[in-house]
């Protein structure tokens, strides 16, 4: 993954959501051993204590655990965590950003909710190609 | 590692650091940035040992810097005036930093000649620029020593050089972890191997804090002129402009943490670590355009 540096995302927290995406993409299972600050630093080259502090990001929100001596792993419920947090962060600040955008537009709300019938209507037309 | 208390180093009546305070951690990479003639060199050099303070305290590895044959023996300091016998070819000169350094990793320096295309049947004094300070780099990964000192090391290597350099010595770093200071103009190119940055300012430590907090610190506001004032008036202005009548740009220091979405009529961009260095270290309101505009006046 290549880093966008002049992102307002500081580095580890970027560092969290990719390790967020590969929990995700099924990367890791609960109970796996995730990689290490060192390794993340090498991978990305960044300083191994921006990767720690990444780390942290997911051990403060249950989806990393400590076993003493042997590094961090993944709970669990790591995936749930995760859709739960990108849920109600992600996803709440992107409807916000289609509600108020329709009403600048003029756009009106039931327009709006025939919209997103159709976007969800395309995906699923593409998916059983 | 260091530590320092209103450390001072006078030329002759010219005071190149004055009463500056810091501690450095061990095992840690720290940038140390500032504008030309701030006092990097002349910080790197006390702490290397190679000059001797005027007045406060400075203490690396628990001794004093100027008399001690432990700091001596444990701290590399690469510069580009590093002096190096011409008599000597390169491989002659590697074999003899081994007997200085007892940790010296002998095959890693063989191997980065190798992939650095550097003979060892030439000499420095052949060498161009951007080769002399390759080479010089691998003396310093080499030696492993607990503490290194690169005073702009990356001086005349070409990008590629520079993105390899980098890596090696962040790999090195994480192989036998050390005490690193590292000097560059090019904060946006180190940043991201930095644990911490130290800002030299007027001959004094300006700021010392890890990179993200210094992009955190300042910010760029934008808006309706009596909203960026209010805003600029809580904080400390870097710099103001009104782009059309009644809209106005700022870049602001700011003092605590800001809750963004309680200033909704502004709009903030976040500038790079770099951008942020050089808002906080420009004490020439206007910039280089002002000077521009005085001397026409006259």
């Amino acid at each position: 993954m290549k880093f966008h540096e002049d992102s307002d995302v500081p580095i580890y927290v970027q560092v969290a959501e990719w390790l967020e995406n590969e929990i995700l993409r099924g990367q890791f299972e609960p109970d796996d051993k995730m990689y290490s600050q060192y390794q993340l630093a090498d991978l990305f080259t960044i300083n191994p204590a921006t990767a720690g502090k990444g780390l942290s990001i997911l051990f403060d929100h249950d989806i990393l655990y400590k076993k003493r001596g042997l590094g961090m792993f993944v709970t669990s419920y790591a995936r749930d965590v995760i859709l739960q947090k990108r849920k109600s962060e992600k996803l709440t600040a992107l409807v916000n950003e289609i509600v108020d955008e329709a009403e600048r537009l003029e756009v009106p709300f039931d327009e709006l909710i025939d919209m997103l019938k159709r976007a969800k209507m395309k995906n699923t037309g593409e998916r059983q190609k | 590692m260091i530590e320092c208390k209103k450390l001072s180093k006078r030329y002759r009546s010219h005071f190149a650091l004055s009463n500056l305070d810091c501690t450095i951690r061990e095992n840690t990479i720290t940038g140390v940035i500032g504008r030309n003639g701030a006092g990097k060199t002349t910080f790197m050099k006390l702490v290397a040992g190679y000059l001797k303070k005027t007045n406060g305290e400075l203490r690396v590895m628990e001794e004093n810097p100027f008399t001690s044959l432990k700091v001596s023996a444990n701290t590399i300091f690469i510069d580009d005036q590093m002096s190096l016998p011409t008599s000597l070819n390169l491989g002659e000169l590697l074999d003899s930093f081994a007997m200085f350094y007892p940790k010296w990793n002998g095959s890693l320096a063989n191997e980065l000649m190798v992939y650095f295309q550097l003979p060892q049947k030439s000499y420095v004094q052949n060498l161009s620029k951007g080769m002399r300070s390759t080479f010089q780099a691998i003396i310093g990964f080499a030696a492993r020593c607990p503490l290194t000192i690169y005073d702009e090391p990356t001086t005349g290597m070409d990008s590629a050089v520079r993105k390899d350099f980098y890596r090696a010595l962040l790999k090195d770093y994480l192989a036998f972890p050390r005490t690193i200071l590292l000097s560059s103009h090019h904060l946006e190119e180190i940043e991201n191997l930095l644990e911490e940055v130290l800002i030299i300012h007027n001959q004094q430590a300006f700021l010392h804090m890890s990179v993200s907090e210094l992009k955190e610190s300042v910010v760029a506001v934008k808006g309706d002129k009596l909203a960026v004032d209010h805003f600029v008036a809580m904080h400390g202005k870097l710099a103001y402009h009104e782009m059309v009548p009644g809209t106005v740009m700022a870049i602001v220091k700011v003092h605590n943490h800001v809750r963004r979405d309680d200033f909704p009529e502004l709009t903030f961009t976040n500038l790079t670590a770099n951008e942020a260095f050089i808002y906080l270290t420009d004490s020439q309101e206007g910039g280089i355009d002002r000077v521009f505009e005085r001397s026409q006046l006259v």
